[in-house]
């Protein structure tokens, strides 16, 4: 198929990503949500390279495959331990930037 | 002929200067020699200067020596610059001398002061600052140091500033002082606007020349009114009718001080100047007049109210302002030799007064009340020799005093040539001194019989510290009154005598006054005659009231007429005249601005409305900025996005076509600014808004002739191809 | 029709591609909406599979296999933990406030425009398939290893910060919490004993910690 097909599945996936972030309330799902955005990236980035036979968009996917593992660690382990303190995930509450 | 005379002021600068960076870390005899050495330096080089450089100088205006150029604006050009010629030389040696002196006596005086090296520097800053007034070249120069000694005068008055009475009294000092300032100045102003300059020499000359200065202004001539503000400005430094009431007060300052700043020099400005700008008061008689007028009324006026006083201080500051009187009589009657003649024997003898007073409050354990003193003449003997110089000398009766107050009343006997219309306030001023040098010898004898005569009417406690002042402090005493005596001697009526050249005082100042006054002989020996009557009449009434204490006469005067002797002494209420006349209506005043401008005003509205509007945006930015939503954050994240996507890829389109009309044709150019169109917008044009194009896909400019005249609103679309964008722009054109 | 079958796609492509991106485009948006967590994990996986097979057909071998051991493996279980840990159900999933709701429509703007703009003017050609060794482990691993082995190393270090910082941050705070109190209590004992007494000084007010 065209690249043009996979970009715009790349960029449909990261809107469908983006209004993950910002509509729902529950911490973990927006992490979920940030997932999907950066499958997002990089199904662009394996299609680019694809069509130009360039195997560096490969090499820079799995780069952000691992970034995006290293992320999804320390961003839960701040979810656990702001669970922890506040007792609830729901983003609306926990707002307050100082206690 | 220049001489370095910038050291003459610069050595007392440097020395405050130091004494204020690091005289606290010095002990009392450092300090006290960086002061004293830098008065001494100043002395020597005006000594140098005058003895041997000036006669040289003299016929040419005297030595003149020109630090640089201060204020060149437009057609104004000040230098700053010195000049010594008879006239500030004789004051130059005044100061530094008499000044050296004093340092002296404060070393022992100040001794128990822990603000030692302040009041040192603040001396060292007075006389530098007198110095620069006195040796001015010009009035603005001049009001450097007019200004610098108010504001040292201030300082030394306040100097025990924690007392509030003290720093109340140097507040008074000044402000009074800044009345006469603003006097000063407009007569600055009045000078410069006719004269066209403020340099002494040239305003001499040009009042001299006439036709300038006399022109007519506001009912009199320019002259007139200059002389008379610059009057006002020394009404206000060397105390006069009305602005006098700080003298008594400035008292609360240290005795060197008084001695120093309100006896021997800062008080005699005032005289100086007017001396100085003779040539314009000359031009005046009905200034001059008016000069002598105050003089004489304030000398009379001060004398009575010195009768009443209890303060040793008190008594010589009133006797100080009466003594500026006959000085202001001196040059308001043309003599303006006999003035500063005077102001050269005052320094000495008042001087040496107030330092005596020193001596003797210092016996007396601080207290200046001569209602407890007495008989000190036993233990204190050489202040009492002093004293009993100084006083004769003030009265008139004999050494240089005698010489000094004769020569200004028989000046103003004779004061037809300068006063002409007005020689009749001349000799009326004459007879008024007269009664006031009666007065004055009055009541200095009352305070000498009540000090030093009889027994003491101390407390016992009192009376078992009275001592004799140290050497540091006696040494100068006797150096004044040495001075008192025989410093007449420089101003010997050598006329009398048919050796006019004896009057080596005519020989400094005539090239830079004029001539003195020329005195009939009868009149000079009528004068001295009747006013040494006077004077001694003054003392035997003294005697008689208070001679060994307080006597029986005075007790019954005091009986007779309480009501006026509390008047005198509560020195006429004059102050409370003024408080109730002048500061209450300025207080209120003051205090309405306070609430409608500061509080409402100013907090409310020009501080609230800013502060309400900053917090209302920080409140606002901070609901979309910092209020710890992370989606929040990425939503403003997107949109802005968003937002720059479509404001950078809008196509370039003007806010106005360019529209050249030419009979039923027009011409529009829809290019943004005058540079060529990007190549990817594409132009429709629509000559009749109708919502078709007549022309599409064409370039940046289009040419349509319309069919019929009228009014019609051309529409421009412009596409943008690249980024499927248009705007489009509205123009309307009338064609005929 | 052509734009769903465009020139010199083979059939199978197409059909393969639609499906793929339709279970990755569905299960994408079942993540985001649902009230269960679990449920939404388990969606996401069903997303990186669709993804490692998308790779697959486009020749990424390499990274297919590490979608699904990474993102579908490693990645996705830590997810399940944390679900786990704090399960909740949410009662009204989606908020839509809103300027979120104003996020999400300049989004769509974006994305209109995207299509709007790139889309009219790219070549609708389909690529010429790379040779069999393009994507492989060795052709991959060939490139980290050599040009990008900076790159490889830094990531690597990156990882083992992530460990460290997500073994930080999710230590338990009880005993520092009791160390700090047991000191504010030795300190204040402390200058009790060494003020002199009678009344001498007040008693220093205990802290509360922050």
């Amino acid at each position: 198929m065209p690249t043009i097909y996979y970009l715009i599945l790349s960029f449909a996936l990261f809107l469908i990503g983006t209004t993950g972030v910002l509509l729902r309330r529950n911490a973990l799902i927006v992490l979920m949500a940030i997932e999907l955005q950066l499958n997002g990236g990089n199904l662009a980035l394996i299609a680019f390279s694809r069509q130009l036979g360039d195997l560096k968009g490969h090499v820079f996917a799995f780069l952000i495959i691992a970034l995006a593992a290293a992320e999804a660690a320390v961003g839960l382990a701040i979810l656990v331990g702001l669970f922890r303190g506040r007792q609830t995930v729901n983003l609306d509450e926990i707002t307050l930037m100082k206690r | 002929m220049t001489f370095n005379l910038r050291l003459i002021p610069l050595l007392p600068f440097l020395g405050a200067a130091i004494l204020m960076l690091f005289g606290r870390k010095w002990s009392r005899d450092t300090v006290v020699a960086v002061a004293a050495g830098a008065i001494a330096g100043s002395c020597l080089v005006a000594l140098d200067a005058f003895f041997t450089a000036l006669p040289l100088a003299a016929p040419t205006g005297g030595l003149r020596d020109s630090v640089g150029t201060w204020i060149a604006a437009g057609p104004l050009k000040i230098d700053l610059a010195f000049r010594l010629d008879g006239l500030s030389g004789l004051l130059c040696l005044i100061i530094t001398f008499i000044g050296f002196l004093i340092h002296i006596y404060s070393s022992g005086y100040m001794e128990h002061d822990p603000d030692y090296p302040r009041f040192f520097a603040y001396l060292n800053l007075f006389c530098g600052s007198m110095l620069v007034l006195v040796l001015g070249d010009s009035l603005p120069v001049m009001f450097i140091g007019w200004e610098g000694v108010g504001l040292c005068s201030y300082l030394l008055i306040g100097f025990w500033y924690k007392e509030t009475a003290n720093a109340n009294a140097g507040k008074k000092a000044f402000i009074v002082n800044r009345i006469g300032d603003f006097g000063f100045l407009i007569g600055m102003f009045l000078l410069y606007q006719y004269a066209g300059t403020l340099n002494f020499q040239e305003i001499n000359a040009t009042a001299t020349a006439g036709g300038v200065l006399t022109q007519p202004l506001w009912g009199a001539t320019v002259a007139f009114w200059a002389a008379l503000f610059l009057f006002v400005g020394a009404t206000g430094k060397s105390a006069q009718i009305p602005l006098y009431v700080w003298l008594p007060d400035a008292m609360a300052g240290p005795t060197p001080v008084s001695a120093l700043i309100h006896a021997a020099t800062m008080v005699t400005a005032g005289v100086y100047m007017v001396a100085r700008t003779h040539a314009v008061y000359l031009l005046a008689p009905g200034a001059l007049a008016i000069v002598t007028a105050v003089g004489a009324a304030t000398a009379l006026f001060a004398a009575v109210i010195g009768f009443a006083q209890n303060d040793f201080k008190k008594v010589l500051a009133y006797s100080t302002v009466s003594q500026l009187g006959f000085m202001f009589v001196g040059v308001g009657t043309g003599n303006f030799e006999g003035g500063i003649f005077h102001l050269f024997t005052h320094a000495f003898f008042k001087a040496g007064l107030f330092l005596c007073a020193g001596s003797v409050m210092h016996a007396m354990s601080g207290s200046g009340d001569i209602t407890i003193m007495g008989g000190l003449r036993k233990k204190l003997p050489w202040t009492h020799g002093v004293f009993v110089v100084c006083w004769l000398a003030i009265c008139g009766v004999v050494f240089s005093g005698f010489l000094s107050k004769d020569s200004i009343i028989a000046g103003a006997m004779s004061a037809e040539g300068a006063m002409q219309d007005f020689a009749w306030v001349g000799r009326a001023a004459g007879i008024v001194l007269s009664v006031a040098a009666l007065g004055t010898a009055f009541y200095m004898s009352r305070l000498y019989f009540l000090v030093f005569s009889g027994e003491s009417r101390a407390s016992d406690e009192i009376k078992h510290h009275i001592h004799e002042s140290p050497g540091s402090m006696v040494g100068p005493l006797v150096v004044l009154a040495i001075g008192a005596g025989l410093g007449g001697l420089i101003g010997l009526p050598g006329g009398l005598f048919e050796h006019a050249d004896w009057n080596l005082l005519d020989r400094e100042l005539s090239p830079v006054l004029g001539a003195e006054v020329e005195v009939s002989h009868m009149t000079e020996i009528a004068v001295m005659v009747g006013a040494t009557l006077l004077a001694l009449l003054g003392i035997g009434l003294a005697w008689l009231f208070y001679g060994g204490g307080y006597r029986e006469p005075s007790r019954k005067f005091a009986a007779a007429v309480p009501k006026l002797v509390k008047l005198a002494q509560d020195k006429f209420r004059i102050d409370e005249l003024y408080q109730f006349l002048i500061v209450r209506p300025i207080k209120r005043i003051a205090q309405a601005i306070y609430f409608v401008v500061d509080r409402i005003l100013i907090d409310k509205i020009l501080v609230g409305v800013p502060v309400a509007a900053v917090d209302f945006f920080g409140r606002l930015s901070r609901s979309v900025q910092g209020n710890g939503d992370g989606q929040r954050y990425m939503a403003v994240f997107a949109l802005g996005a968003a937002g720059v996507l479509y404001f950078a890829t809008r196509p370039m389109a003007p806010d106005a076509l360019k529209v050249t009309v030419s009979g039923l044709g027009v011409d529009v150019d829809a290019r943004r600014g005058n540079k060529a169109a990007p190549e990817a917008l594409e132009y429709s044009y629509d000559f009749d808004d109708g919502g078709k194009p007549e022309v599409s896909g064409a370039g940046p400019t289009a040419h349509h002739t319309y069919a019929q005249a009228g009014s019609y609103t051309i529409r421009v679309d412009v596409k943008d191809t690249h980024w499927n964008t248009s705007t489009s722009v509205k123009q309307k054109v009338t064609v005929r | 029709m052509s734009v769903l079958f465009p020139d010199g796609a083979s059939a199978g492509d197409v059909v393969v591609f639609w499906i793929l991106a339709a279970m990755v485009a569905f299960f994408a948006v079942f993540t985001i909406t649902r009230k269960n967590p679990v449920t939404a994990v388990m969606s996401l996986v069903a997303t990186f599979f669709g993804l490692a097979a998308m790779y697959a057909t486009l020749s990424a071998h390499f990274l297919a296999v590490l979608q699904v051991l990474v993102y579908a493996g490693a990645i996705t279980v830590l997810f399940i933990f944390v679900v786990m840990i704090l399960n909740r159900e949410e009662v009204t999933p989606l908020s839509f406030r809103p300027l979120r709701v104003l996020g999400v429509l300049a989004g769509v703007y974006l994305f209109v425009k995207f299509v709007d703009v790139v889309a009219v003017g790219m070549p609708t050609v389909v690529p010429a398939t790379p040779s069999d060794t393009f994507g492989t482990v060795a052709a991959v691993g060939d490139l980290l290893f050599r040009d990008f082995l900076y790159p490889f190393e830094a990531i690597s270090i990156l990882l083992l910060v992530a460990i460290v910082g997500g073994v930080v941050i999710s230590r338990s705070h009880q005993k520092e919490v009791a160390a700090n109190l047991a000191a504010d209590y030795r300190k204040q004992v402390h200058e009790l004993a060494s003020h002199d007494y009678p009344g001498a000084a007040e008693e220093p007010a205990p802290e509360g910690h922050h």
